[in-house]
């Protein structure tokens, strides 16, 4: 092997080496990137389940309008009932 | 020359055990990343499962409300026309009462801005003293003190 070879080789030697180093920062960058993606994500999901939460309640709403309806049918009740004493009392 | 072969081989060596190493850790957090992106979409179905109650429920619950707030008042006129043709009047006197005037003394407010407080006599013969009277009560306690 010839002195330009050696140097050659060496060089490819150093330049590998500036390659890994290089390789194991980016990669390192890449690590904290995607952490902090994952942090995030378990921020939403908390937040998520506080929603959740908040709206598990409206399965009542169904219920209230059934409620309601009951409600109107009781005043129809009134209604006929009033309707027919205000008849007998006028007669 | 054995050296240069030795060094190429560590540095090919430690390139292909950090990019397998980096690649490892990596695998692990985009697999917990998915696990809990699974779970996001999970939890967002049921919010959408439970807000799509919230729309028919509460449009229901105004409609009948608004029927039930126009009736009302139809009801509580029948009851109220019921309430007055059922109440019993009283019969009015065969002979009206005159007209009395009002009796005692006025105030006058102007007294008791300026925070005088006038002793009032009554002139209907009520229970009030009269000026006399005050003057003999006020002599009675001179005389016990």
């Amino acid at each position: 092997m010839n002195s330009t070879e050696h140097t050659l080789w060496v060089s490819a030697l150093i330049v590998g080496l500036v390659v890994l180093v290089a390789v194991a920062i980016l990669l390192s960058l890449l690590i904290y990137l995607v952490k902090n993606i994952d942090r995030r994500v378990v921020t939403v999901r908390d937040t998520l389940k506080a929603a959740k939460a908040n709206t598990a309640d409206t399965v009542l709403i169904p219920q209230v309008a059934a409620g309601v309806d009951l409600v109107l049918a009781e005043g129809l009740q009134h209604h006929l009932f009033l309707g027919r004493v205000l008849g007998k009392v006028k007669s | 020359m054995t050296v240069l072969v030795v060094l190429t081989v560590l540095e090919v060596v430690a390139l292909i055990a950090a990019l397998a190493f980096y690649l490892f850790w990596v695998g692990t957090l985009l697999a917990r990343i998915a696990t809990n992106l699974e779970e996001c979409a999970e939890i967002v179905r049921g919010i959408v499962a439970d807000a799509a109650l919230i729309g028919p429920g509460v449009e229901h619950i105004n409609e009948t409300g608004g029927v039930v707030a126009g009736a009302l008042p139809l009801l509580y006129g029948m009851a109220e026309e019921i309430v007055a043709d059922v109440t019993p009047r009283p019969e009015p006197p065969a002979v009206p009462e005159p007209a009395r005037p009002a009796s005692g003394t006025r105030r006058s407010r102007l007294l008791d801005a300026v925070g005088f407080s006038p002793r009032l006599f009554r002139t209907d013969g009520g229970a009030s003293p009269s000026p006399a009277a005050d003057l003999t009560d006020r002599a009675a306690a001179a005389a016990r003190s």
